[in-house]
């Protein structure tokens, strides 16, 4: 445990440093720039709460990567899922009334449904016609992407509007702020926990581990890989939807254009940065929840551009992933050596 | 015939403190057979590493006619003449035999353009000069273990290496497939190669070879002349003790008939039949042993027997209840299995050692589950897993050390643990001991007799004959998808069942 | 008569950066490497071609840049996961989000834009008129005239076949991808036959890259390969790889991008946006219920 926290710290803090020396060259101040990074995203209060409701959307679909990852379905439909969920959460949102405390509820499972259903898609195809989920989750997401934009330029589009968008959803929907504070971050918690549990207590969870570490030994031992391969991808499609549905209800209010193009591929980077671990997608949303809130403060305070981090990001995923493994070649180097010792006595 | 090759005073150190090689001197003449003998761990393989430059040394010499050389890889071993076949043959089976050969060495024209019919004559002409009796341009994944192996020589003999070391070239082929390989090797010997073979099989060994040099835990024990060595001394000198080749297994009167397949058909995913009427039974307190070359349809047997692959028509039944359309949970119910694959198919080595030991029984035990069967109860997991440990004695760390950091013979241990307490009516074992050494064969093999003495039903395949002969009570043969043979087997001999093997039908008819 | 050779045209020009990227995932995907960085590699080289031939006036320094910039993604995905063994697919993935980061990052550092750069001073690649082929009815207006690349493109397909099947390069190349053990066993490293393959690959996405961005618009947008280097990829594995394969099925995703173009007539703009996503699931659904037919229920190895 301490050097997994070890590796990850030290891998961060190197590209960090690469980062610092990216802006020297270029004639910023790291230390400033930095500086106004953390300020602008953490400084106080109202801050902290920003980054938080920001971080919602990375962290569920991070996990809904994670999961799947970690679990055999490569799922990288997390940006056409998260933008159906959205979608089906702004139908709900733009065509039912109810008092709060049932709409909330009601637009958070229109959410889940438009994700899952989603994803649902990709299995059904994997399951009928063993169409490689890789590759349908991702052309799922143009379709997807093309799909929406079409939805918020015709259908639901808000007359008089300059830009493609619909009209904000009904005032019941919105998710309750505490001061500063976005209840959004209790619902991704609630989500966190629920999904945490699930994959690593529950025998279902134990199952899609070892499903996806080695599905045919699963297979062999009585485990119905098909069965639960459907689960993940809903479960974990699910969760795409619910942060869609969320940065609707905490955000804009209404679907406009570019809605989560930047969560985009970010579900994917925090899960693989996090190697598939959930606490670790946890902390690692957050933190990129961080760079990206402040990323904006940087750049009005020290002109440094914000795509700076979308970079930084990047490099971030690198190194720390390739730290890890450099580890795990050595750790697996050592236990060679242990091996040969005992074949040779 | 001068001295070739000389090792002398070869000392090999594993960290931190393994001595494989404690002072090993050998030489190799040219034109002979010489023999590399000893028991698993003796350093047999490790000596011939070192002299194809796979290994390192900590000190000695090699001397290529008087004069040190120093072999630091594959590529300088080869550059010196000298050449060696693994045990597990490495070719690309989806290229041709001229592909395979001139691999690395290729001829080419302009641009490197290669130079096709130049390869195939090359390859022909050392073909024809050994009378290996090969098509160059014939696919490997169509040839036979027996013509890889060829293959493999042939690469080495393409590079002009007068050296070849073969190590344990005889546990991938039949019995009556052993005499051709033979005579190739004395073609070679009499033309001026020096072979080195590294073997366990005694009588081979006598047969084939001009001298012997036999290592014993690192230390040579001695280089005799094969004219004056007797499959006794031998043993003893590999062993340090009289050893005694007998079978250890109690004669005992079978129960009623627990496991049974009734004409099953299989046919693979391109119509080629690979099972046809199979039928047999399997009876409480017996063991029956499977022997077949490889690709005659064990792995089929085995896999629709499990549930992964769906057979034509047939039964297949474990006390007359009928498995054939049931879950593959349904079946863990009545049947244990230890695969052959042990990384790929017998366990999870990314997952800890616990979760290894209670897959499957997490769905058929309530001990190991709360809540309904919906949530692990991984303290009781953690308890079951010493229980696994102290019966069948396996050195591990904590029960949350991923699988693969245990050593191979503790790995099957843990298997075969897992498997064993699932209690089921009916064993099926996949070369158990494949990879193991000396001692945990031994250890399985009394696990497999305990479990025989418990009045289990275990059905065995083994590619080793003599495991087979000192383990079952009855032998089947799998000849091209064919149970040609069902033999008890004190009625039966190896050479006999050889032949089985190899042409489908006994030595008389 | 012109809505044909429009169609044909258009088909050209949609299937040239697909076939392009998709020769480079050839290779790699001969190589044995699970390679998913064309998308990063094909948007670098647009970006840089807009670079080279902005700051120097020159189209051919347009293709030189394109070719650097796409070389050091490669660079990169041998660093992370052939020198540092990290896991190829995460490293595609790190390498595709690295460049998306860095081309959007430099596009407003160096050219002060969002969004896009256009700009009249972009020298872009000229096309080729073919004096008598030009002449022939019909099928001059397609063989003759052609955006230079397209010609490039040709050439590439008939050379990537060669150079796979015909040479001493190739057949370690199989060699990497079949059996590395057995290549590195037979004097030849197999690392630095998946080095090449990568690099090569790097090239050809550079061309693909420029093709985007001077070809046939002259401007860089935010990510502007939008996807179709998952869509090589796809190609790649529909095929197994075959060249041949390869520019055939590059062909059919071009065709159908021309052809959303021309159903656009007919349906919003969005939904005509969809076809060539549409049509590699469908590709990949013939594919796939093919090879269902002849595949059994996963085996492990004997």
């Amino acid at each position: 445990m301490k050097r997994k926290i070890l590796i990850n710290v030290a891998g961060v803090l190197i590209a960090m440093l690469l980062g610092a020396v990216t802006m020297l060259v270029q004639g910023y101040n790291p230390l400033e720039t930095y500086g106004a990074l953390f300020d602008y995203s953490l400084g106080n209060g109202y801050s902290l709460a920003i980054t938080l409701r920001n971080s919602v959307p990375l962290i569920l679909t991070g996990l809904s990567a994670s999961i799947a990852f970690a679990s055999g379905p490569v799922n990288l439909g997390q940006p056409g899922q998260l933008v159906m969920g959205a979608l089906l959460t702004t139908i709900c949102g733009l065509y039912i009334d109810l008092p709060p405390v049932l709409m909330i509820p009601l637009l958070i499972c229109a959410a889940i449904l438009g994700g899952a259903l989603w994803s649902g898609i990709a299995a059904l195809l994997k399951g009928l016609f063993n169409m490689s989920e890789f590759i349908t989750t991702l052309m799922l997401n143009f379709v997807a992407d093309y799909f929406t934009y079409w939805a918020i330029t015709h259908p639901l589009f808000e007359k008089g509007a300059l830009h493609p968008q619909t009209p904000l959803i009904s005032r019941n929907g919105w998710m309750p702020e505490i001061g500063d504070f976005n209840t959004n971050v209790i619902v991704m918690f609630l989500a966190f926990i629920v999904a945490w549990f699930i994959f690593n207590r529950t025998t279902s969870g134990y199952e899609w581990r070892i499903s996806g570490q080695n599905s045919l030994f699963a297979r062999l031992g009585g485990v119905k890989v098909d069965k639960n391969y459907y689960l993940v991808m809903l479960l974990t499609g699910a969760l795409a939807g619910l942060a869609g549905g969320l940065i609707i209800m905490s955000g804009p209010h209404r679907f406009i254009k570019g809605l989560g193009a930047n969560y985009a591929w970010d579900g994917i980077m925090v899960a693989m940065v996090a190697n598939n671990g959930i606490i670790a997608t946890l902390l690692y949303g957050v933190f990129f929840g961080i760079l990206q809130t402040g990323s904006l403060g940087m750049e009005l305070i020290t002109a440094v551009p914000s795509e700076l981090i979308t970079v930084l990001q990047a490099v971030i995923v690198l190194i720390v992933v390739a730290g890890r493994g450099s580890f795990e070649i050595l750790a697996g180097k050592l236990a060679a050596r242990k091996k040969m010792k005992e074949r040779s006595t | 015939m001068g001295n070739f090759i000389a090792m002398n005073n070869i000392v090999k150190v594993f960290p931190p403190n393994v001595v494989a090689l404690d002072n090993v001197s050998a030489d190799f003449s040219e034109g002979e057979i010489h023999a590399v003998v000893g028991e698993n761990g003796a350093g047999k393989s490790t000596l011939m590493k070192i002299l194809y430059g796979m290994q390192p040394y900590d000190s000695g010499e090699i001397l290529l006619r008087s004069k040190p050389v120093h072999i630091s890889n594959s590529g300088v071993a080869i550059a010196n003449g000298i050449g060696m076949v693994h045990q597990e043959i490495l070719l690309i089976p989806e290229y041709t035999i001229w592909e395979n050969v001139v691999l690395g060495l290729e001829p080419v024209k302009l641009f490197d353009r290669l130079d096709e019919n130049k390869a195939r004559d090359e390859v022909k002409r050392r073909i024809e000069e050994f009378q290996f009796n090969l098509n160059p341009g014939a696919r490997v994944s169509d040839l036979s273990v027996a013509a890889r192996q060829k293959v493999e020589i042939l690469k080495l003999l393409y590079r002009n290496v007068s050296f070849l070391i073969l190590d344990e070239p005889t546990s991938v082929l039949t019995p009556q497939e052993i005499p051709q390989l033979f005579d190739e090797l004395r073609r070679l010997r009499d033309n001026g190669h020096t072979i080195v073979f590294i073997s366990h099989h005694l009588e081979e060994v006598i047969e084939l070879s001009d001298r012997i040099t036999v290592l014993r835990k690192g230390k040579k024990v001695g280089t005799i002349n094969t004219s004056e060595a007797t499959k006794t001394s031998l043993a003893q000198m590999m062993v340090g003790r009289e050893v005694f080749f007998e079978s250890i297994k109690q004669p005992k009167e079978p129960g009623g008939t627990v496991f049974e397949i009734k004409d099953l058909n299989y046919r693979d995913a391109n119509k080629h039949p690979r099972l046809t009427d199979v039928s047999f039974s399997v009876r409480a307190g017996e063991i029956v042993g499977v022997a077949g070359v490889e690709g005659n349809g064990q792995l089929e047997l085995v896999n629709v027997i499990m549930g992964l692959l769906h057979s034509a028509s047939g039964k297949v039944q474990v006390h007359n209840q009928d498995l054939v359309k049931a879950s593959i949970l349904d079946r863990r119910k009545k049947i244990s299995f230890v695969s052959q694959d042990r990384t790929n198919m017998g366990a999870c080595i990314t997952a800890s050692i616990k979760e290894n030991v209670i897959m499957t029984h997490h769905r058929l035990n309530r001990r190991f589950t709360s809540w309904n069967g919906g949530v692990i109860n991984y303290k009781e997991a953690g308890v079951f897993t010493q229980e696994v440990r102290e019966k069948l004695a396996v050195q591990m760390d904590s029960s949350d050390a991923p699988f693969r950091s245990l050593s191979g013979g503790n790995q099957q241990k843990v298997i075969l643990g897992r498997e064993l307490f699932l209690n089921a009516p009916f064993l099926l074992l996949d070369q158990p001991t494949r990879g193991l050494d000396v001692g945990s064969i031994e250890f399985v093999h009394q696990q497999i007799l305990a479990m025989r003495d418990e009045d289990h039903a275990i059905l065995l395949l083994s590619a080793d004959l003599g495991e087979l002969f000192r383990l079952t009570d009855r032998i089947l043969v799998l000849h091209r998808g064919r149970i040609v043979a069902d033999l008890k087997t004190e009625d039966t001999s190896i050479t006999e069942v050889g032949y089985l093997m190899l042409e489908g039908k006994s030595h008389e008819a | 008569m012109n809505v044909f050779i429009g169609l044909i045209n258009g088909m050209i020009a949609s299937c040239t950066p697909i076939l392009l990227a998709a020769l480079g995932g050839s290779l790699t995907y001969y190589a044995g490497i699970f390679n998913i960085a064309m998308e990063g590699m094909m948007l670098s080289g647009a970006f840089f071609a807009v670079l080279g031939s902005y700051y120097f006036q020159s189209w051919p320094l347009g293709i030189l840049f394109a070719i650097l910039g796409a070389l050091l993604m490669a660079l990169i995905f041998i660093l992370f996961s052939v020198v540092l063994k990290v896991d190829e697919f995460v490293t595609g993935i790190g390498l595709n989000l690295f460049s998306l980061g860095i081309t959007t990052y430099l596009l407003r550092q160096i050219f002060k834009v969002k969004g896009a750069f256009a700009n009249p001073d972009i020298v872009p690649i000229p096309r080729l008129h073919i004096p008598l082929i030009a002449d022939i009815p019909i099928l001059g207006r397609i063989l003759s005239g052609q955006n230079l690349i397209i010609y490039i493109t040709v050439l590439a397909t008939i050379l990537t076949w060669y150079l796979v099947f015909k040479t001493r390069f190739g057949l370690r190349l199989r060699a990497a991808g079949y059996n590395r053990t057995c290549l590195d066993t037979s004097g030849v490293s197999a690392n630095r036959i998946r080095i090449w393959s990568l690099l090569i690959c790097g090239v050809l996405c550079g061309l693909a890259g420029t093709f985007l961005s001077l070809g046939y618009v002259t401007l860089f947008s935010e990510n502007m390969s939008a996807g179709r280097g998952w869509i090589s990829l796809a190609a790649v594995i529909l095929v197994s790889g075959h060249p041949v394969g390869i520019a055939l099925i590059s062909l059919l995703f071009g065709f159908s991008d021309g052809l959303g173009l021309y159903l656009q007539s007919v349906l919003p703009s969005q939904f005509t946006s969809m076809v060539p996503y549409v049509a590699t699931l469908i590709a990949l659904f013939v594919y796939s219920v093919r090879k269902r037919k002849q595949a059994a229920l996963e085996i492990a190895g004997g």
